[in-house]
């Protein structure tokens, strides 16, 4: 390890923000009761259909950026730069509205698109077969993390992408 | 998070509260102002990119950031880190010890160790529940840590952990000035 070159300096803890708005007779508590929980929870089930919209949306996206990044012109830059962003949301947003395989698939894709510039034929194939896992999690509405046949699917895809990935890029951008 | 005794009947009063909620998914962005406002928080603003962040930051209102990593500028290389970067060292940020939490799908280890050590104060992995998110948010605010600074660091304490068993010198403490 380095050597440090200063000491470090300490500041202790702001209290502003504490002394304004914690106090012992409003607000929540720091552990939630189970009904505040429940209508917080609440907040996101409502949610769910606009998110599962959403979502349809960025698959037909992630389709498009693929054939832009297929037909290797000017817009696969801009294109890949699209699969990795959109990926990424996915990733985030399956697993909020109960369908956590298609945050599984879509990080899978992540991590598979970002090691990636421009793909070879085959990498375009894997990555085609992810967006289409993708697809059919959502229309067949499969919610938790489906059955033995998903399971054995995503099991299937990750090998691949670790087979076919640049590992020369394989790290955090 | 409880320390038992008088902490069992703390509460967070988050109408008192101003928040900036920096999200470039119109919808996650939504959801996150929705908690929010359950939990009777007054004053959200929310933003987009690196740029309306800032200028939003610097009219001096916001109490608590809350900021994906991904904006919808990352194509001209300004990402929430840069928001937290900004907070916590720049001259004209308004409160470098503002409560900042990162909420991002980019989720593994690495990602968290660089969110930390840019000044991050709590991290939520997307897909998160609303309990973990709760449980950060009311962290950052009621539980708030002391700062460091270190060669080219400026942020909350990193060191989490206390070892009961250590029985070393601590030498760190001989060194606090607060």
């Amino acid at each position: 390890m380095a050597p440090r070159k200063h000491k470090p300096v300490f500041t202790p803890p702001p209290q502003d923000l504490r002394r304004r708005a914690v106090n012992f007779t409003k607000g929540f508590r720091l552990k939630l009761a189970p009904e505040e929980l429940r209508k917080l929870e609440e907040v996101v089930e409502r949610a769910s259909d606009a998110l599962s919209q959403d979502v349809a949306g960025k698959l037909r996206l992630l389709r498009a950026a693929l054939e832009d990044v297929a037909a290797a012109d000017t817009r696969a830059d801009t294109a890949m730069r699209a699969l990795r962003t959109l990926s990424l949301e996915i990733k985030g947003m399956g697993g909020m509205f109960k369908y956590p395989l298609l945050t599984a698939f879509a990080k899978s894709l992540n991590d598979f698109v970002k090691t990636i510039d421009q793909p070879t034929p085959i990498q375009l194939d894997i990555i085609a077969a992810q967006i289409d896992a993708l697809y059919v999690v959502l229309a067949r509405q499969i919610q938790g993390d489906g059955g033995r046949t998903e399971r054995e699917l995503l099991q299937a895809l990750r090998q691949a992408t670790a087979k076919y990935k640049n590992p020369a890029r394989d790290t955090a951008d | 998070m409880s320390d038992g005794g008088m902490a069992d009947y703390e509460r967070i009063d988050f109408s008192k509260i101003s928040f900036l909620v920096v999200e470039p998914n119109r919808l996650m962005g939504q959801m996150v102002r929705d908690v929010l406002m359950t939990l009777d928080a007054q004053y959200i603003d929310r933003a987009r990119d690196f740029e309306s962040a800032v200028t939003l930051l610097r009219m001096g209102r916001i109490d608590v950031m809350i900021t994906e990593w991904v904006l919808s500028d990352e194509k001209l290389g300004r990402t929430g880190m840069d928001i937290v970067h900004w907070v916590r060292n720049d001259a004209q940020s308004p409160n470098r010890m503002m409560p900042i939490l990162m909420m991002t799908a980019n989720s593994e280890e690495e990602y968290v160790c660089r969110a930390r050590d840019c000044g991050v104060s709590e991290f939520v992995a997307k897909p998160y529940t609303v309990n973990g998110f709760y449980t950060r948010l009311a962290a950052a605010i009621a539980r708030p840590r002391q700062f460091v600074r270190i060669d080219a660091y400026f942020g909350p304490d990193r060191r989490r952990r206390r070892d009961a068993d250590y029985d070393g010198p601590e030498r760190r403490a001989a060194l606090d000035i607060g």
